[in-house]
């Protein structure tokens, strides 16, 4: 085996190109996804108000609205046709209606309405901005109540406790203020890193059926299709996990994102990450003579971990076969592990599962192997 | 200048038909072209169907058990979001629960929850989510808004009844300013609404430009390029090889993106209110300027039949990040806002969103639109550049 590890070394020495390419590719996707959601949670969301009162009364609400982190006013319109079109011009993500005449229905005690009108076609935008403007749009009504509770000679300690009874303090477990970009990147840059190992690992075995060269491959290998295998995917093995595991050092260390559980547990699920994805790209390449269509069959299994490891749309809400379907990706047992060790700091007696299943992908690699082996028997496509 | 025109137009279909048999001679191509295209919409909807999570599950750690706090946790069972599931005694035996997954959420009522209440000073309830899915975060957190909104109000109803204050003149007091909200496009905030329409057009860009990269790649590991363009042609009139291929690509797109994002939504009930007609004109700069990316990017960088695959495809992802389907573009820093205008998914997916989801018409576009054409321009300049480059400069 250790034959087929020098030839292999030896290839990427004298053509160097793809793995430079993907090692630059990882770098830039996570400098990538580390600076474009910085700030954790959108701030300051365009929206607009049509203010059809232009009162005293309307513009204090304004006022309140702009005062909130999450939103800024972008532009006031006159009527609602106006705002919508902006809307739909992707101007702002939510608009309020204040109708016309509601400071003298308020004198009236004519119960006036406020409407807000949010664009939930941008899901996390939209449901961001709801929330804040929700609540403001009811605060709005506390600030009514405030001043007239004030007029009736009530402390403003008072006040909060009587136009406030109840609060609601939301925290997500390990990230407390729900920050988009931890949730991000402890799967995407993870997942991205997998997805590389597996299409390497799938096109050099490819490149070997490609340039015919199994011949000289399995020569190395002493004809044993097992050992030729896992030769090859070694140097990549070491090298993708090296990756993920320098990613993951950044993201829990200098960037400080929220890691419980113990370090060796989660090393030791980067590394059978790792291999499982490329023991799956090995299987697709082994049992497809064809190496061009095995890659893009492996392509097209390998985006589908995005999806499929749940973290965006989660597993429980998918139909069941699709349930079933995604414990076929190492990405989404990554997710399960990743989770419970860096968010609630569980061990070993409760990742096993997810241990044994990423362990058992190897037994893909050696069916992916077998049929190689028996494919170059019969030359096929070697 | 008829003989140019008419040489010219015989050059293009030349080079068109041999283009469109390698096409389907190719496995590759055929799989990347029509399966892919086939197969992912359909499978994605499914995956998708059930549009939102209901029902799911939350702990309740009631320490005040009072009626306050149980008509709190009443209403919070009432919401579609949510169900209440256990109701562990002690907060440690809630984070068992949640860390074991049976739960996705805690709610935790305080002890001194009702007396404060009482007291009319604010008590509040504080609630732990989960956040391995985003959409467990947002369930918790959009119904737990709407259930605190709605208990502030009766709270403060009974409070004016203890006062002696009832009826209309109470809802006056407590809520002087009436309070609607709408939701639009997309009003039950569903997956498969939001997701879909900008994946489908992901789906024509990334099929297409891997698949005219297999080809390029092909070409350029074969040293073949020269192939393309007829003898008599060489050195010359390069942007009739680049327009035949256009022509190529452009004619088999046509039907697969009528079918994925004209047909394929109306089977599959996802809502499409922009007219056909803007959808359609708007669709075809898309494809011009992905068809000019994939042959300028193909003619340069494509050496081998798989490599594009293996060197690429992470960028899926980051593609679909830059779209500001996900984080808004209002958001992003200019470096990255300017840098995802390269790439014709960015303009395609947002103008192709407004049109289909929310309705608007071409001139509510015209930014994107507008940067779509000037892409189709430039990147069909630079794909007659790079044809010439590669003929020129490699020793094929």
């Amino acid at each position: 085996m250790l034959r087929v590890i020098v030839r292999e070394l030896r290839r990427i020495w004298l053509f160097p190109r793809y793995l430079v390419i993907l090692t630059l590719g990882a770098v830039f996707s996570f400098v990538f996804f580390a600076t474009v959601s910085g700030e954790g949670q959108p701030q300051e969301l365009p929206v607009a108000v049509v203010d059809m009162d232009g009162t005293y009364l309307s513009r204090r609400l304004c006022h309140e609205i702009d005062a909130t982190p999450a939103v800024h006013i972008k532009a006031l319109y006159t009527n609602h046709t106006e705002a919508r079109k902006a809307m739909q011009r992707g101007e702002v993500f939510a608009f309020y209606e204040i109708p016309e005449g509601i400071y003298n229905d308020l004198l009236q005690f004519r119960s006036p309405h406020l409407t807000l009108y949010t664009n939930q076609a941008y899901l996390l935008a939209g449901s961001l901005s709801y929330r804040q403007l929700a609540t403001m749009g009811h605060l709005a009504t506390g600030a009514v109540q405030r001043e007239v509770l004030r007029k009736k000679g009530f402390k403003d300690d008072e006040i909060m406790g009587i136009i406030q009874p109840v609060a609601l303090e939301t925290h997500a477990v390990g990230n407390a203020t729900g920050n988009y970009q931890i949730y991000l990147m402890t799967t995407l840059i993870p997942g991205i890193v997998a997805l590389m190992a597996m299409l390497h690992t799938a096109y050099v075995i490819g490149r070997e059926r490609q340039e015919r060269t199994v011949k000289s491959w399995m020569r190395k290998a002493g004809g044993d299709a097992v050992k030729a295998m896992v030769g090859k995917a070694l140097p990549y093995t070491l090298h993708y996990t090296l990756l993920l595991l320098v990613a993951e050092v950044v993201m829990y260390g200098p960037m400080h994102f929220p890691m419980q559980g113990n370090w060796p547990l989660l090393m030791l699920v980067s590394l059978l990450t790792v291999t499982a994805a490329q023991s799956a790209g090995c299987f697709l390449m082994g049992c497809i003579p064809d190496p061009s269509v095995a890659m893009s069959l492996t392509s097209a299994y390998g985006t589908l971990a995005f999806t499929m490891c749940g973290f965006s749309f989660p597993v429980d809400a998918m139909p069941l076969p699709m349930q079933l379907f995604s414990m076929l990706f190492p990405l989404r047992h990554y997710w399960l592990a990743m989770r419970d060790i860096t968010l609630y700091g569980s061990g070993l007696e409760q990742c096993w599962p997810e241990v044994c299943v990423l362990a058992a992908f190897v037994l893909l690699l050696l069916i992916g192997a077998a049929m190689l082996g028996r494919q170059f028997e019969r030359r096929v496509a070697c | 200048m008829l003989k140019h025109t008419a040489a010219s137009l015989r050059d293009i279909w030349d080079v068109l038909t041999a283009e469109v048999r390698r096409v389907f001679s190719d496995k590759t191509t055929i799989v990347i072209f029509f399966l892919a295209t086939a197969v992912y919409p359909p499978l994605y909807y499914y995956i998708y169907h059930q549009e939102v999570l209901t029902a799911m599950a939350v702990a309740v750690v009631d320490l005040s058990r009072s009626e306050e706090s149980k008509r709190f946790v009443h209403k919070i069972d009432a919401t579609p979001e949510l169900r209440v599931a256990y109701r562990p005694p002690t907060l440690p035996q809630a984070e068992e629960l949640l860390a074991a997954h049976k739960v996705e959420a805690v709610f935790l009522f305080p002890a001194d929850y009702a007396e404060r209440i009482a007291k009319r000073q604010t008590a509040t309830v504080t609630c732990i989510s989960d956040i391995g899915s985003f959409i467990y975060y947002k369930n918790a957190l959009l119904a737990g808004s709407a259930v605190l909104l709605d208990e502030m109000e009766t709270i403060q109803l009974a409070h004016q009844a203890a006062d002696g204050l009832t009826g209309a003149a109470a809802e006056i007091q407590v809520q002087p300013v009436g309070f609607d909200d709408v939701k639009l496009f997309n009003p039950t905030g569903g997956y498969a609404q939001y997701f879909i329409p900008a994946l489908l057009l992901l789906v024509i860009h990334q099929t297409l430009f891997f698949g005219i990269c297999v080809l390029c790649g092909d070409a350029n590991e074969n040293r073949k390029a020269l192939h393309l363009i007829p003898p008599h042609l060489r050195r010359r009139s390069i942007y009739r090889v680049t327009l035949g291929r256009l022509l190529c690509f452009l004619l088999i797109y046509i039907p697969i993106t009528l079918f994925d994002l004209c047909l394929v939504p109306r089977l599959f009930g996802i809502p499409q209110i922009g007219s056909p007609a803007d959808t359609i004109l708007f669709l075809l700069p898309f494809v011009v300027s992905v068809i000019c990316f994939a042959m300028t990017f193909g003619n340069l960088f494509s050496r081998q039949r798989m490599s594009t695959l293996l060197s690429a495809l992470f960028f899926s992802v980051i593609l679909f990040f830059l779209s500001g389907m996900v984080w808004p573009q209002s958001n992003m820093p200019h470096f990255w806002l300017a840098f995802s205008y390269l790439f014709p998914s960015t303009p395609g997916i947002q103008g192709f969103v407004r049109i289909s989801s929310m309705g608007a018409t071409l001139t509510q576009v015209r930014g994107e639109y507008l940067a779509l054409w000037i892409q189709a321009g430039a990147y069909f300049l630079t794909a007659c550049l790079s044809l010439r480059y590669i003929n020129k400069y490699r020793k094929i």
